[in-house]
């Protein structure tokens, strides 16, 4: 695949899976982008503007959690804004990549 | 790349941010260190993971400009804007440039012309009583209220063209934010 779809693909889908981590469970920003990073093979330091940006929107909270690694870490936790965003992009996701599977079915 | 160097280039790379900013943003990074030698990693691979700190240094940045933009349309924040898109460094921002430079001069000589019709027409309006007599001096006052009126229409009018012209100046920078390209350049990222 051409290096420039790849990463607009990938660049779409980043906010939606950070909302679908979350929305399972609050997380600090290491274990998101170490389990992103494994999953769809992204860039780590990549995720401190994207939840930066999220924050700013809204769409998450941090609280801190004393941790044995060394310094409190920062949780994220959606907001409402944030799980109501979530369930439009999701549902918007699956309308989207069900209509594409639908053109790749037909072709050879 | 050492923990040290990659968190020196970050903050070489933020320091024109707000220093309470920075430091929150240098946190972040410093604490993803910590977390990942925690988990087994070295500083190298922990680094070569986080990608080039210059280029996040210059999204965090080009994000923060616009932002304030969006929240507060002011000279300071439009000059923030402007200054954050063209600090992404894509290489379309500079072939952009030609035209960029026209427009920008233009705006600012017509807000230049604006301010100066103002003062001319207060100057008229002032002035009015002292010459001529009679229907002369409101004919000067009036003249000079209207001088006064099309500056400050002129200059409303180039405010507008000019918020126009960040908002689509920004709408083009968040276009060329490429926060994964270091996850795809594999030997920028690991140099």
């Amino acid at each position: 695949m051409p290096e420039a779809v790849q990463v607009q693909l990938k660049r779409g889908v980043l906010e939606l899976c950070v909302l679908a981590l979350l929305s399972k469970a609050d997380a600090y920003a290491y274990d998101i982008a170490s389990r992103l990073a494994a999953g769809i093979d992204m860039g780590e330091g990549t995720i401190y503007p994207l939840m930066r940006r999220m924050q700013t929107d809204g769409l998450v909270t941090t609280y801190l959690v004393e941790s044995p690694a060394g310094p409190p870490r920062k949780y994220y936790k959606l907001t409402q804004t944030g799980q109501t965003s979530f369930i439009a992009q999701k549902a918007e996701w699956h309308a989207f990549s069900m209509a594409v599977d639908d053109i790749l079915g037909g072709a050879k | 790349m050492s923990r040290q160097a990659f968190l020196n280039r970050l903050r070489e790379g933020l320091r024109d941010m707000p220093a309470g900013a920075a430091d929150d943003i240098i946190a972040d990074y410093e604490a993803h260190f910590v977390e990942g030698e925690a988990a087994g990693r070295t500083e190298a691979e922990v680094a070569a993971a986080l990608g080039d700190p210059g280029r996040l240094a210059r999204e965090l940045k080009a994000e923060a400009g616009l932002k304030q933009w969006e929240a507060q349309r002011n000279p300071t924040a439009a000059a923030s804007a402007v200054f954050a898109v063209l600090g992404l460094g894509a290489i379309d921002v500079l072939i952009l440039l030609p035209i960029l430079l026209p427009i920008g001069g233009t705006l600012f000589g017509l807000a230049i012309v604006g301010v100066v019709l103002f003062g001319v027409g207060g100057f008229l309006f002032a002035i009015g009583p002292f010459i001529g007599a009679g229907s002369e001096i409101a004919a000067v006052m009036l003249a000079g209220l209207g001088v006064m009126a099309g500056g400050s229409s002129l200059g409303a009018l180039t405010a507008l063209a000019t918020i126009g012209f960040v908002n689509a100046l920004v709408w083009y920078g968040r276009l060329h934010m490429r926060l994964l390209k270091p996850a795809l350049e594999p030997t920028e990222a690991r140099s």
